[in-house]
């Protein structure tokens, strides 16, 4: 903590440096010709920021296309009147009066193009849509990340973070926590897999999305109780609202590991059926065997087929979308990494790098042990409109299946090793009012469903679960206020079977209530600065893995054992945020400090004393323990434009996580990053659009605050030392055959620098992944 | 519309509760590599009768501790011991010696015996390539001693098997599947 104040110390020096100095600019010559008039739109359906329309002053002629984040600015206006004319594809136009004394900002909701509820709402009022902290990932910053795993793409944001088991397996971490404290939303829905395990990778494919979205605050209780570190929302773009159609076909090419990907979309409207809308989008992908700087790691491809269909139905009052997606993928495990037992394990990390014989094969074969996971998502969801009243009803079915495949002893088993199936059928209906005496709230209730199986080797029980739940969210904004409040309570029974060897069952029933609450409050203290606090309780009910695990975890080579006596782990979470914006959007700075107290935190304790003897030696205990924790941090972020072209950005995430009963470090927590960011973008011409190229330098630090070794030895190896990372990217879009083409390259450790991370249990065995240089072409036909 | 919704709703509801109607009791196979007992017989040269020695996990991993016998030898006496695994969750207990014969250029048995066990070990049986595979071994005793014996069985997950003659029980080609330490006397 000492070492970051004086940093941040020195940021806050600059930053107010620089704002005097704006301000003072803005001052002196406000009595000229030097007004704005500036805002915002967006969709008022999907919140989707509306970018490149049309915003034209009908007295002077002057006209303006709203940026990526939806808004537009005009300067140098004098005072008077003006009329507005506001139009994008597929929305009604909109015209606006403004009597001009001073800058004025005003927010637009567009309507595409459903006549009854009115055609648009204007406010003249600055406000967002989602209230809470929100970090997005959506346009360039998005397609820099195609090819990658949803995991690997979310690790742009500041304060998120991977967990990996080996190049092919990673898992988002926000703000150090992981796995159920984190509700991944694949379009609206909850997706519901096999989260619980370390080495469990989202079902989800990443093209399905438009934009990846974390937040954090009120928004999160429609989605649960248990949202103690955040939600991830994966969500589409809204299907095409005008006669036509539009394709689009990504590919990419991965040098490191000869990964090829491709991606398709294509989505209409039809005319002669103006209420009916589709798209079709499927992804394929094939990696071979990842290379590190040094030497190529056996067993270390990847496969992934998937794709989706949605299709909608619009009229008057009434919408109603049906969403299928499909995704598989068979994720090869490093050879070296399948640990026998605790002496093969000691063995494998004494040695600086693994056995010749795991390593230098260079093939797309993946042979065990891998891992096989489909994911089957049915999703249906109904809108009715009526008064400014919105009621929506959703109905959603998921299949997902996990099969793990380990070295069997016998080369005739063909047979899976782990074999988890798991039902959840989740039904939800939510009530919604409109913006009305500036009370804007949602309610709902849901019910789940769920039954897991297994076969094969024991880990997790057979288990049928119910849920209900209920919540209601109120929000009220006016002026330069915005306040969001929220509650939510959730029940589960879960009824878990495991069956004996000698056909005898072991069962237990639980029941657990959880409830959740949260308040917003931001206010704008002036144009450009946004204050932000929240308070949060959420509750997180065990979950059938930190109950009934038992078993060998061969990753690790740990023996897991859960406590059927745990309780609900209980946070409390305040949050606070300040960002600023300067009207020339040239310069701007976000700071979110979190302080998440955690009670009866459930966490895996080792129990080096207790090791269990099996015939195939001994194993370390692992068991799942409760204790209070106390997570606080920060992320701090900005960036800078000193002019047009040129862009710079920095972030830092810090994170001081303690278990408070023990006094001591929590484990495996992510280590504090700085990362700096340098764009070019070059001057648009007649041939090219939206060129860039960048470069990114990622610090990240040596992780020093683990378990002291006086508490019992809990881990194999010392965290790897501090890293340093260069990567760029580059992009352009041109024409090809009147085809609209972007082409970029990536580079991925551009110094091919030898490296381990803290939170990928393959640090104990291999470097990571060395020099990867990726080409992608998006064709897109309109 | 408000029928329409309400229609919904109901429609809603009888699929749900057609959904959690439904039977969770799959019937499930249990692990096939589940090897709950280590079998050692000894045949003494010379005549006599065998002793039979155990290390017994019933449960599988987990659960109630393994039980195991304390290898009891006469001195200077040689045996031909013949190791066995056994799945004795099923009836009748599978012999999963025969997969490890099967294949057997990828599996090893490896006998490593305490500073004064008064224990050695030779004659190991080999596999089809003539490298040392260990199912059957011949233990010669010497005085009275104490001491123990660490049995285990390594696997090569190459392919093909990359196994030679000179590799340790340690070597990093190959993984454990079996290990078990016995605690001898020769009296």
């Amino acid at each position: 903590m000492l070492t970051v104040f004086p940093f941040i110390l020195f940021s806050l020096k600059i930053i107010a440096s620089i704002l005097l100095v704006l301000f003072s600019a803005f001052l002196a010559d406000a009595q000229v010709c030097s007004l704005t008039i500036s805002g915002h739109i967006e969709d008022v359906d999907t919140k989707e920021k509306l970018k490149a329309a049309s915003v034209t002053i009908k007295e002077t002629g002057m006209q303006r296309s709203t940026d990526d984040k939806g808004d537009f600015i005009f300067s140098g206006l004098c005072a008077g009147n003006y009329t507005l004319l506001i139009t994008h594809i597929g929305c009604d136009p909109v015209e606006k009066k403004i009597t001009l004394q001073k800058n004025y900002h005003f927010d637009v909701y567009m309507m595409h193009s459903r006549k009854e509820l009115g055609n648009v709402i204007v406010e003249a009022k600055k406000n967002v849509a989602n209230t809470g902290f929100k970090k997005d990932l959506s346009g360039n910053t998005l397609a820099e990340t195609t090819g990658f795993t949803l995991a690997e793409a979310l690790n742009k944001l500041n304060g998120v973070t991977m967990l990996q088991s080996g190049p092919t397996v990673s898992k988002p971490v926000i703000h150090g926590l992981h796995g159920n404290r984190i509700l991944t939303i694949n379009n609206g829905v909850r997706q519901e897999g096999q989260q619980w395990g370390n080495d469990h990778a989202p079902e989800i494919d990443p093209f399905i999305a438009d934009k990846l979205i974390v937040i954090k605050g009120v928004d999160e209780l429609r989605y649960g109780s248990d949202a103690i570190g955040g939600v991830i929302l994966v969500e589409p773009k809204a299907l095409r609202t005008i006669p036509g159609y539009t394709a689009e076909l990504n590919t990419a090419y991965f040098t490191n590991n000869r990964q090829m990907v491709v991606s398709g979309l294509f989505e209409q409207q039809l005319k002669k059926h103006p209420a009916f809308h589709y798209r079709l989008q499927g992804t394929l992908k094939k990696g071979a065997n990842v290379a590190t700087p040094d030497y190529r790691l056996n067993n270390t491809g990847n496969e992934e087929q998937s794709f989706s269909l949605t299709a909608g139905w619009r009229k008057e009052k009434f919408s109603s979308e049906l969403f299928y997606s499909y995704f598989a993928t068979k994720l090869g495990i490093f050879t070296g990494s399948h640990i026998g037992n605790i002496t093969d394990l000691e063995n494998a990390i004494a040695a600086p790098k693994p056995d010749d014989v795991f390593l230098g094969q260079d093939t797309y074969t993946i042979n065990r042990p891998y891992q096989d996971v489909t994911h089957h998502l049915l999703k249906s969801k109904s809108v009715f409109y009526k008064e400014g009243q919105k009621f929506t009803v959703l109905v959603s079915g998921q299949f997902n299946q996990r099969e793990e495949y380990d070295i069997v002893r016998s080369s005739t088993n063909t047979r899976p090793q782990l074999d988890l199936s798991i039902y959840t059928f989740s039904e939800e209906i939510s009530w919604e009012h409109l913006k009305k005496n500036n009370f804007n709230g949602v309610a709902g209730i849901s019910l789940m469903q769920q039954d897991n199986s297994y076969s094969g080797r024991y880990f997790i029980p057979n288990y049928f679960s119910y849920s209900f739940g209920g919540y209601y969210l109120e929000k009220w904004s006016k002026h330069k206020w915005e306040l969001q409040g929220g509650i939510r309570y959730d029940n589960k029974t879960i009824n878990t079977t495991r069956l004996k060897f000698n056909g005898d069952t072991l069962n237990y029933d639980f029941n657990f209530s959880t409830l959740a609450s949260s308040f917003n409050a931001i206010y704008k203290v002036k144009t450009g600065w946004r204050l932000n606090t929240n308070i949060s309780l959420a509750s997180r009910a065990p979950y059938v893995n930190e109950l009934l695990s038992d078993g060998i975890h061969h990753g690790t080579a740990t023996y897991e054992k859960g406590d059927i006596n745990l309780q609900t782990e209980k946070s409390f979470n305040i949050t606070t945020g300040i960002n600023y914006q300067n009207k020339k959007n040239t310069f701007s700075f976000d700071v979110l400090l979190y302080s998440n107290h955690i009670r009866d935190f459930i966490y895996q304790q080792p129990m080096p004393e207790d090791p269990v003897l099996t015939i195939a030696g001994a194993f370390p205990l692992i068991e799942y323990k409760q204790t209070d924790a106390g997570l606080n941090g920060f992320d701090i972020s900005a960036s800078y434009k000193p002019v047009p072209a040129f862009e710079w950005s920095s972030k830092y995430a810090f994170l001081n996580a303690r278990n408070k009963k023990t006094d001591d470090w929590l484990i495996w927590m992510p280590a504090n990053r700085l990362t700096n960011e340098i764009t070019y973008s070059f001057k648009e011409n007649k041939a090219f659009t939206n060129t860039y190229i960048s470069a990114e330098m990622k610090n990240v630090m040596e992780q020093k605050h683990v378990p002291d070794e006086s508490n019992g030895k809990q881990d194999y190896k010392a965290p790897p030392p501090a890293y340093t990372l260069i990567n760029m990217n580059a992009s352009t879009k041109v024409s090809v055959f009147k085809v609209p083409t972007t082409i970029g390259i990536g580079v991925r450790n551009l110094l091919n620098t030898v490296y381990r991370d803290y939170l990928n249990s393959m640090r104990y065995f291999a470097d990571e992944m060395g020099v990867n240089v990726s080409i992608r072409l998006k064709f897109q036909i309109l | 519309m408000k029928s329409n919704f309400l229609k919904l709703t109901l429609a809603v509801l009888l699929a749900s509760s057609l959904f959690t109607s439904c039977d969770k009791n799959k019937e499930e196979a249990n692990d096939e590599e589940v090897i709950t007992t280590m079998k050692l017989t000894f045949v003494p040269v010379g005549g006599g009768s065998s002793l039979i020695y155990e290390f017994n996990d019933l449960d599988g991993p987990g659960g109630a501790a393994p039980t195991q016998d304390e290898i009891i030898l006469a001195p200077s006496k040689t045996y031909n011991v013949t190791l066995q695994l056994l799945n004795k969750t099923e009836t009748p207990a599978e012999d999963i010696t025969v997969e490890v014969r099967e294949e057997s250029d990828a599996h090893r048995f490896y006998y490593e015996t305490s500073p004064g066990s008064s224990i050695t070990i030779s004659g190991l049986d080999n596999d089809v390539n003539g490298v040392p595979l260990g199912i059957a071994s011949t233990w010669t005793t010497g005085g009275a001693a104490t001491g123990s014996i660490k049995i285990t069985l390594r696997h090569y997950p190459a392919v093909p098997p990359n196994k030679a003659a000179g590799d340790l029980a340690n070597s990093s080609k190959s993984s454990t599947d079996i290990e078990v330490i016995f605690n001898t006397r020769v009296q």
